[in-house]
C-alpha cells in the first residue's frame, strides 16, 4: 500500500469514527428534543387542567356564568393542546393512552353540560317548589300551618345539605305532618323529591367531574414524569455512549494508527539500517520487498542500487588490481631493462680484462709448447687450460648479454611473421634434425603484414624454439602458430610436449640468469632477452605449463608499433 | 700462406697490456705484427708503411677507431681492416661494414679465429690489389679504385 494511501487510511479511519460519533450524539439530541418538547406540552397540559379546575371549582361554587365561560375557555385551549400533539409524540406517548385522554377529556366535558342542565333544572324546581310552598302557608292555618312551617324549614336545610339524611328527616317531617289531603302538598313532595334527585344527580356528577379532571392531571402529570426519567436515562446513555464512542476512539485509532506507523517505519527503518552498512562499504545486504507501495518501489531501487554499487566496486577493485598489474609489470620491464643495461655495461667493461686474460694465458699456452718438456708442463698445460675455458664462458655469458644490448634501437620495418617463423625454423634445421624432432607449423594465412623489427622479433622465436628444443625428448613435437588475436594484435604461439615447469620455476624463467641447464650450458639469459625485447617492441610474452604435458609459450605482438 | 712473416699486421689497441701480449703471439703464428695505442699513431703509422691488415679497436682515448677506419679506407682502400672490440654492437657492426671494414670481432676472441680471419683479409687484399693493377695496367687506375669502391 502506498504510504498516501496508509496515512489516508488513518486519516478516514478518524474521520468515520468522528462521523458514527457525531451521528450518534444527534440522534440522542434529538430523542431528548423530543422528550423536551413531551415534556413542555405535559407543562403546558398541566398548567391549563389547572386553570380548568379552578374555574370547575369557582362555577361549581357560584354556579355562574363567568366561571363557566372561562372553564369552557380553558377546556377549549386545553383541547387545542391535545390536538396539537404531533404524531411522532403521539407515538411516544403511546396512541391507546392519547386516543384515552381525548375521549376523558371528552367526557369532562359532558359531565360539565350534564350538570349544566341539572342546574338549571334545579333552578326551575327550587322556584316552583317555593312558589307551591308559599301558596301552602298562605291555605293553611292553625296546627296544620305550623307542621307545614317545620317542613319549610327542612326543606331549607335539605336545600343547604343535599344529602340524605337532610332529606329522609325532610320526608319523615312531611309523613308525621299528614297533609297530603291537599293537592298542592302532594304537588310540593313530588318536586322535592324530584329535586332531591336532581342533587343526588349533581353529587354523583361533581364526583365524575372530579375524578375525571384528577384522571387527566394524574395522566399528563405521568407524562411528564415519565419523559423527565426517560431523558434523564437518555442522556446517560447518551454520556456513556459517547465516553465507550471515545475510548473506541482511541484504542482503536492507536492500533490502528500504530499498524500503520510500523507499516510505514518499518521498512524506512530497515532502509536505515542497510544505508548505513553500504556506507559502511558492505552491499550484500538486500531489502525484503513487501507489497508493491512507495516504500517497496523505494527498496527495489535501493537495492538495485546496492547491486550497482556493488558491480561499480566491483569494476573499481578490478581496475585499480589491473592498474597495480600493470604499474608492476612496467616496473618489472623497467628494473629488467635497467638490470639488462647494467648487464651490458658490465659485460662491455669485463670484456677488456677477459681480453687480456685471455691472451696472457694463450701466450702462456704457446710458450709451453714451444718448451722442452720438464717436471711440471703437462700440469702448467691444463691450469692454463682451465684459465682459458673459464675465459670462454665468461665469452659466452658477455657476448650473450651484448646480443640484446647490441642494437638499442628498434628498427621498424614492414615485415612478414610466418616468414619470420619459418626462416627460424631454418636456422635451427641442424638441432632438429640430431634429436629427430617434429616441429609443425601452423600458419595464419590470414595474418597481415605486421610492422616491427624483424631481427629482433626472431631472435626471440630462435631463444624459445631453441628451448623448446633442449626441453622435449628424442622425437618430441613442437608447434608452432601464428595467427591474428584481434585487429591490433598478432599471437605467436610455441608449444612443446616437454617436462613442463614445475610453478615454483615458472615464476623465474624471465629472470636474468636464471637457467636449470647444467653449468656451462645456458646462460639463463635467453628467456630475459626475449622478454626485454617483447616490451621493446610493444608486445608481451608469457608462459603456460603442464608438467608433464608440456610448456606453451604466448607471444603477443602489436600490428602497429605502440612504442 | 706463401713466405713466411710476409703477412703485415698493425695491432691498434690502447690496451697496451693486450696488443702486446697478442702481438706476441701472433709472431708466434708468423705474422709480422707492429703495434699502435691510439687512432693518430696508427694513421702515422700506414703512411710511412703499409700494412696488410689492421686490427682495430673500437673504443679508445682521442680518434675513435670508426673514424680511423674510415682515414685508412680513405688512404689506402685495400689495407683489410678486423675491428677487434669488447665494445661494439650491431649499429657498430653494420658501420664497420659499410665503411669497408673487413670483419667484426668481439673480445675476447679466440687466437686461431684471429688468425684465421687476418690471413682471409690478407688475401682478400692481395685479390684486390691485383684487380686493381690489372686495371691499372690498362691505364686505367682511377677507374679501377672506383670499381673496387663500388665493389665494396
Ligand atoms: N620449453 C621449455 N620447457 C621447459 N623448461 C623451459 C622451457 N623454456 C625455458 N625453460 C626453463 O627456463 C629456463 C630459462 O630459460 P632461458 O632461455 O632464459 O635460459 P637457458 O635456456 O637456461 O639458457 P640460454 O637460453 O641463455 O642458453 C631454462 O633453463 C629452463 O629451465
Ligand atoms: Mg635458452
Amino acid at each position: 500500500m502506498k504510504i498516501r494511501d496508509k496515512l489516508l487510511l488513518g486519516f478516514g479511519f478518524y474521520i468515520l469514527l468522528a462521523a458514527i460519533l457525531g451521528f450518534f450524539a444527534y440522534m440522542e439530541l434529538r430523542t431528548i428534543t423530543t422528550r423536551l418538547t413531551l415534556v413542555e406540552i405535559a407543562g403546558d397540559i398541566t398548567n391549563t387542567i389547572l386553570e380548568v379546575r379552578r374555574y370547575e371549582k369557582n362555577f361549581l361554587l357560584y354556579k355562574d356564568k363567568d366561571n363557566l365561560q372561562e372553564l369552557k375557555n380553558y377546556l377549549g385551549v386545553l383541547k387545542k393542546y391535545i390536538d396539537s400533539i404531533k404524531s411522532e409524540v403521539i407515538k411516544e406517548i403511546g396512541i391507546n393512552n392519547y386516543n384515552m385522554m381525548k375521549e376523558t377529556i371528552s367526557e369532562y366535558e359532558q359531565l360539565f353540560d350534564a350538570i349544566v342542565d341539572n342546574f338549571r333544572s334545579q333552578e326551575k324546581i327550587t322556584t316552583s317548589m317555593r312558589a307551591a310552598g308559599g301558596k301552602i302557608e298562605r291555605r293553611l292555618t292553625g296546627r296544620e300551618l305550623e307542621s307545614f312551617l317545620d317542613i319549610r324549614r327542612d326543606e331549607k336545610n335539605l336545600m343547604l345539605y343535599k344529602d340524605q339524611e337532610t332529606y329522609d328527616t325532610f320526608i319523615r317531617t312531611l309523613n308525621s305532618a299528614n297533609l297530603d289531603r291537599y293537592e298542592e302538598v302532594r304537588r310540593y313532595r313530588i318536586l322535592m323529591t324530584r329535586l332531591f334527585e336532581l342533587y343526588r344527580y349533581e353529587k354523583d356528577s361533581i364526583d365524575k367531574i372530579r375524578l375525571k379532571a384528577r384522571e387527566i392531571q394524574s395522566f399528563t402529570e405521568n407524562l411528564s414524569k415519565k419523559e423527565r426519567t426517560d431523558i434523564d436515562a437518555v442522556s446517560k446513555r447518551s454520556m456513556r455512549l459517547l465516553l465507550y464512542a471515545l475510548l473506541a476512539f482511541i484504542i482503536l485509532g492507536t492500533i490502528i494508527n500504530m499498524r500503520l506507523a510500523r507499516g510505514i517505519a518499518t521498512p524506512i527503518k530497515r532502509l536505515e539500517e542497510i544505508t548505513k552498512k553500504v556506507a559502511a562499504g558492505d552491499f550484500s545486504e538486500r531489502i525484503e520487498i513487501k507489497g508493491k507501495g512507495e516504500i517497496a518501489s523505494l527498496g527495489i531501487s535501493f537495492n538495485q542500487m546496492g547491486t550497482r554499487l556493488r558491480d561499480a566496486m566491483e569494476s573499481l577493485e578490478l581496475a585499480i588490481k589491473r592498474l597495480h598489474e600493470k604499474q608492476a609489470q612496467l616496473v618489472e620491464a623497467e628494473k629488467l631493462a635497467s638490470l639488462g643495461r647494467i648487464a651490458a655495461g658490465v659485460a662491455h667493461e669485463i670484456n677488456n680484462p677477459l681480453a687480456i686474460i685471455n691472451e696472457k694465458a694463450g701466450l702462456m699456452q704457446d710458450i709451453l709448447q714451444m718448451s722442452a718438456d720438464f717436471q711440471h708442463k703437462e700440469k702448467f698445460s691444463n691450469l692454463i687450460n682451465g684459465i682459458i675455458g673459464s675465459v670462454n664462458r665468461c665469452r659466452t655469458i658477455t657476448h650473450q648479454l651484448l646480443g640484446f644490448a647490441r642494437r638499442i634501437d628498434v628498427i621498424v620495418e614492414l615485415m612478414d611473421l610466418n616468414e619470420a617463423v619459418i626462416e627460424v625454423k631454418g636456422f635451427l634445421e641442424n638441432e632438429i634434425l640430431l634429436k629427430n624432432i617434429r616441429v609443425e607449423l601452423n600458419i595464419g594465412e590470414d595474418l597481415p603484414k605486421i610492422k616491427s623489427d624483424k631481427v629482433l622479433l626472431e631472435q626471440v622465436f630462435l631463444n624459445i624454439i631453441k628451448n623448446a628444443i633442449d626441453a622435449v625428448e628424442e622425437g618430441g613435437l613442437i608447434e608452432v602458430s601464428t595467427r591474428i588475436k584481434d585487429e591490433n594484435t598478432a599471437q605467436v604461439s610455441i608449444k612443446d610436449n616437454g617436462p613442463g615447469i614445475p610453478r615454483d620455476k615458472l615464476k623465474h624463467i624471465f629472470e636474468p640468469f636464471f637457467t636449470t641447464k647444467e653449468r656451462g650450458k645456458g646462460t639463463g639469459l635467453g628467456l630475459f632477452v626475449s622478454y626485454v625485447i617483447m616490451k621493446k617492441l610493444g608486445g608481451f610474452i608469457l608462459a603456460e605449463s603442464e608438467i608433464g604435458k608440456g610448456t606453451t609459450f604466448i607471444l603477443e605482438i602489436p600490428i602497429q608499433p605502440r612504442f | 700462406m706463401k713466405k713466411k712473416k710476409e703477412i703485415k699486421v698493425l695491432l691498434v689497441d690502447d690496451e697496451v697490456d693486450f696488443v702486446d701480449t697478442l702481438a706476441q703471439r701472433l709472431k708466434m703464428r708468423e705474422l709480422m705484427v707492429a703495434t699502435v695505442y691510439d687512432g693518430e699513431q696508427a694513421l702515422s703509422f700506414i703512411k710511412k708503411i703499409e700494412p696488410d691488415v689492421i686490427v682495430l679497436d673500437l673504443k679508445m682515448p682521442g680518434l675513435h677507431g670508426m673514424e680511423v677506419l674510415r682515414e685508412i679506407k680513405q688512404l689506402s682502400p685495400h689495407i683489410q681492416v678486423i675491428i677487434l672490440t669488447g665494445h661494439g654492437t650491431e649499429k657498430d657492426e653494420e658501420e664497420a661494414k659499410r665503411l669497408g671494414g673487413f670483419d667484426f670481432l668481439r673480445k675476447p676472441a679466440d687466437i686461431d679465429l684471429l688468425v684465421a680471419k687476418i690471413k682471409e683479409a690478407y688475401w682478400e687484399k692481395i685479390e684486390r690489389a691485383m684487380t686493381a693493377i690489372a686495371f691499372a695496367e690498362e691505364g686505367e687506375l682511377d677507374t679501377a679504385r672506383k670499381i673496387i669502391k663500388k665493389e665494396e
